[in-house]
């Protein structure tokens, strides 16, 4: 006999059945089966099984430490899926991770028991209780699937192509910068190209200081983990040891507080290593708002009452940076700004002198300070650009030719 | 003449300003309702959508404030509509700390308009602060990230919660976002590194900058600005009803949007005139 | 000791969190994950600080009567009213009727749209002023722009006999030249930042710390 007249069959059977009376249509998944995958870490097994033939709403997957159970409900599942990944414990911080865990899979349909909801004040003893009486109800339906055994196996090392690839381009820029730090180190003369946006960041402080009015530093809005935040940072230690040295005022505005205490500690390292730690102000590294239009508000409150000379928009910006530079050219400030967000460089292009884009935003402090070690890290990620720009080339030439090698040697999914 | 094209290219911007008051608030009073196309992004997450079967779980990350609200607003009250409509489960979360006040009270209204009950059909787990870290939270540990919902309530407690360990775990992902962090936080920490089927709705700034990841199949589906909501809008409500007695929003402003557009456009034409003939003569 | 300290942090975490795409074990993933929990911690205590630093810069202003101190005043008694009735309105703040929820919608709302109103207006004189086909460059930009903004709204896409071309001339735009720019804008921020974060792992960028 055939799958499909099996399956017939079974359908016929189960219409008979209900024509007798109200006994339950029993027509679960079968050959359920399970595997450990390189990246669950031991937490994950991928199961796989044959559908039921008649429509589901979905599954719930049911989970136990024997063949017998007890039984957990851990999650519900799609009804088109013939595949999931199942976690083997819901939190290995609370429980042990076991070397062998059970699974089974419950047909969902239409008329199958809903879980019920357990208010938060009520004891854990309830909760567990209304758990149990849900899986009860479940397995009652007869719709559950055999158990599967799965066995967990957690890789020490994910050694799949993409992160082969990764780990050589992470070992690659290490090694660069090395050389190139060497090679800075006996003399060697490391090309930067002229950026007019930096250059004119110097220039800008000596405005500020002919015109006596202060220098104002927004760093974004970005927190302090994001990269162009930090970059941001990285440009104000060497841009307050400028300001020390002109012996001018600057106003940091931030919108993020944490930013604020990095920005404080950041400008006072600047004054101190120029040799006027008196000069440093803390009132002057302001927190404003963490609100994006507040501290938008009280960033052109700075620029309309204090009338700062130079403007310094660099870090991360949004649907702020036009309002920000459009009041610093009503203020007549020379304005440079920089930023990675291609969404904001338009704005900054047409109201501010200079713009950085992308990349130049983080080249910023090497170029300043000319440290051997930061421009030799410059020109190894300039390597590496390369090196993309022609797995770029060779990667779309082969996928276009129908072979997937260089797209699968750079995809990270798991 | 002459003159006046010079003056004209200097002209105070408080006519600028002036003229685009005019432009905004004329189709409001007047409103000339224009038929409009469906973009193939719109309609790629409006099919996606439409195909997940009832009782699938939906995670909404609604990550915008009262700012951005006339743009991505209408798109979130039309997409919660439809995710309700078809019977799937929704799971709000915000990581913007001003939203929550703004997108609660919207999801307790539509979940009511559909008889729908807190905790088995819905959930909002709240404001969590971190940004991208919260993000990279939310793609390896939700209950550890979001351990109890907005009131309180345990996770492990919440039956439309069960199960739900990681952003995985959901069948799609619904970021409604106007900005940091938002979709490309999204698609940068979690989504490549954990296949996440992701769509978002998002400004009409920021919709060029996430073409790129729609096209690399990052993004199932892109809805950016006043236009994208109003199409799916359009998309949801073919009748151009709204269950409950709702208005169609961002479907009325489009007219706005005409107007406005235009009315730049003539600017910058009429300033390029002004220049040339200027220059010319210079 | 005090430069020492924060450069071995880095390291250790830095190295840490990178070596999470490389080792799947679960107590691997368990220490990155209490790292990101501290990193949440962290960022959420740091509020206080800033509202310690608002009432630290504006106080003495306030006191000393200096230019515009009566907008300061108002700042700090927003800051203190809104977080009293936040706390007095619990879990039922945001409720229909509450105090907080009052705020929110009638003055908080409002004066956040306002702001981000602006931004049609600077566009508009903005773009009056800076959008000027000086060069062919510019010229070909200034196209562009005009093009995508025309077919973008339903009047353009319902003139005649052009409507319908204007629209895919537009999803060309914005599919080809539009997305292989920002790749390209993308990709070399994304090295940036991957070489930045390297340098402040490896202690190369020193800085943020004063040296």
């Amino acid at each position: 006999m055939n799958t499909a007249r099996a399956r017939n069959c079974a359908r016929c059977l189960g219409a008979a059945l209900l024509l007798l009376g109200p006994v339950a249509t029993a027509a679960p998944p079968t050959d359920l089966r399970s595997e450990a995958p390189i990246y669950g870490g031991g937490l994950e097994m991928i199961l796989s099984w044959t559908p039921p033939p008649d429509d589901l709403i979905g599954y719930m997957l049911l989970r136990g430490p024997t063949a017998s159970g007890p039984w957990k409900a851990i999650e519900p599942i799609a009804s088109d899926a013939i595949r999931h990944k199942a976690r083997v414990v819901s939190d290995p911080r609370r429980e042990a991770v076991p070397e062998t865990v059970f699974f089974r899979l419950v047909a969902l349909r239409a008329d199958s028991p809903i879980p019920a909801l357990v208010p938060g004040e009520a004891s854990d003893a309830a909760a567990a209780e209304s758990e149990a009486r849900y899986v009860d109800s479940l397995l009652a339906t007869g719709d559950v699937s055999a158990p599967v055994e799965s066995r967990t196996r957690a890789y020490l090392v994910n050694l799949t192509p993409s992160r082969v690839m990764l780990a050589l381009i992470i070992i690659a820029a290490g090694v660069l910068i090395g050389v190139f730090t060497r090679a800075a180190r006996r003399g060697a003369e490391l090309y930067i190209r002229r950026i007019p946006g930096i250059d004119a960041i110097e220039e800008g402080i000596g405005r500020a200081t002919e015109m006596g009015r202060p220098v104002l530093y927004v760093p974004g809005i970005g927190e302090l983990q994001e990269m162009q935040t930090i970059a941001a940072m990285l440009i104000l230690g060497q841009v307050s040891k400028k300001v020390a040295e002109y012996q001018a005022d600057m106003i940091v505005s931030c919108c993020i507080p944490i930013v604020r205490e990095v920005a404080d500690e950041v400008v006072k390292a600047g004054f101190y290593q120029a040799g006027y730690p008196d000069a440093y102000k803390p009132a002057n590294t302001r927190f404003i708002s963490s609100d994006q239009f507040a501290f938008t508000a009280g960033t052109n409150g700075i620029v309309l009452r204090e009338k700062p000379a130079t403007n310094l928009y660099l870090g991360m910006f949004f649907a702020e940076s036009l309002i920000l530079a459009e009041t610093g050219f009503l203020n007549k400030s020379i304005q440079i700004a920089g930023t990675a967000e291609a969404t904001q460089l338009p704005f900054f292009v047409t109201a501010c002198d200079y713009t950085l884009i992308g990349e130049e935003l983080y080249a910023v402090s090497a170029y300043l300070s000319r440290d051997p070690r930061l421009v030799s890290s410059l020109k190894s990620s300039d390597y590496i650009k390369v090196f993309c720009v022609v797995m770029l080339i060779i990667g779309t030439v082969a996928a276009s030719l129908g072979n997937p090698l260089i797209s699968t040697l750079f995809r990270i999914a798991e | 003449m002459f003159d006046f094209l010079v003056r004209f290219q200097a002209m105070d911007r408080r006519w600028i300003f002036l003229g685009m008051a005019i432009a905004i608030v004329l189709p409001l009073l007047f409103p000339f309702k224009m038929p409009f196309r469906v973009d193939e992004r719109v309609q790629a997450l409006f099919d996606e959508v439409d195909r997940l079967p009832a009782g699938s779980r939906v995670l909404v990350s609604a990550d915008f404030d009262p700012g951005s609200r006339p743009e991505i607003e209408p798109f979130y009250r039309a997409n919660l509509h439809h995710l309700f409509r078809k019977d799937v489960k929704i799971v709000v979360l915000t990581l913007w700390e001003s939203a929550p006040p703004l997108v609660q009270p919207i999801l307790e209204e539509i979940a009511g308009i559909y008889g729908k009950t807190y905790g088995e059909d819905y959930v909002f787990l709240g404001y969590k602060a971190g940004r991208e870290v919260a993000i990279k939270s939310i793609g390896a540990d939700i209950p550890k990230t979001f351990p109890t919902d907005s009131r309180g309530t345990p996770v492990e407690r919440i039956p439309v919660m069960r199960g739900i360990q990681k952003a995985a775990d959901f069948a799609l992902i619904v970021n409604v976002s106007s900005g940091n962090p938002g979709t490309k936080e999204y698609v940068m920490q979690i989504q490549g590194q954990y296949n996440l089927k992701l769509a978002s709705s998002t400004t009409a700034v920021s919709g060029p900058d996430y073409i790129p990841f729609y096209k690399a199949g990052q993004l199932f589906g892109l809805a950016a600005g006043m236009p994208g909501s109003a199409q799916y809008e359009k998309l949801t409500f073919p009748d151009g009803k709204v269950p409950g007695g709702g208005k169609l929003m961002a479907t009325a402003s489009m007219d706005v949007l005409n107007l406005g557009h235009l009315y730049i456009m003539a600017l910058i034409l009429f300033g390029n005139l002004a220049y040339f003939i200027t220059r010319r003569r210079d | 000791m005090k430069r020492t300290l924060p450069l071995i942090i880095t390291f250790f975490v830095g190295i840490v969190m990178v070596g999470e795409f490389f080792i799947p074990h679960y107590g691997y993933r368990m220490l990155t994950d209490e790292f990101l929990q501290w990193g949440l911690v962290l960022a959420a205590a740091a509020y206080l600080l800033g509202i310690v630093n608002l009432i630290q810069v504006n106080i003495p202003k306030i006191t000393q009567r200096k230019p515009d101190w009566f907008y300061k005043l108002i700042m700090l008694l927003s800051l203190a009213i809104t977080l009293a009735i936040g706390f007095i309105g619990g879990q039922d703040r945001q409720v229909e009727g509450a105090a907080y929820r009052w705020v929110y919608s009638s003055v908080f709302t409002p004066l956040s749209a306002t702001m981000f109103s602006l931004l049609a207006f600077y566009i508009a004189s903005a773009a009056f002023r800076a959008f000027r086909a000086r060069n062919l460059d510019a010229g070909l930009l200034l196209g562009a722009a005009m093009l995508v903004m025309l077919a973008r709204v339903p009047i353009g896409e319902n003139l005649p006999y052009i409507g319908e071309g204007l629209g895919h001339l537009m999803n060309w735009i914005m599919d080809v030249p539009n997305t292989a720019a920002r790749r390209s804008i993308f990709i070399g921020g994304a090295l940036g930042a991957i070489a930045t974060g390297l340098r402040v792992i490896l202690g190369l960028e020193r800085s943020h710390l004063g040296d």
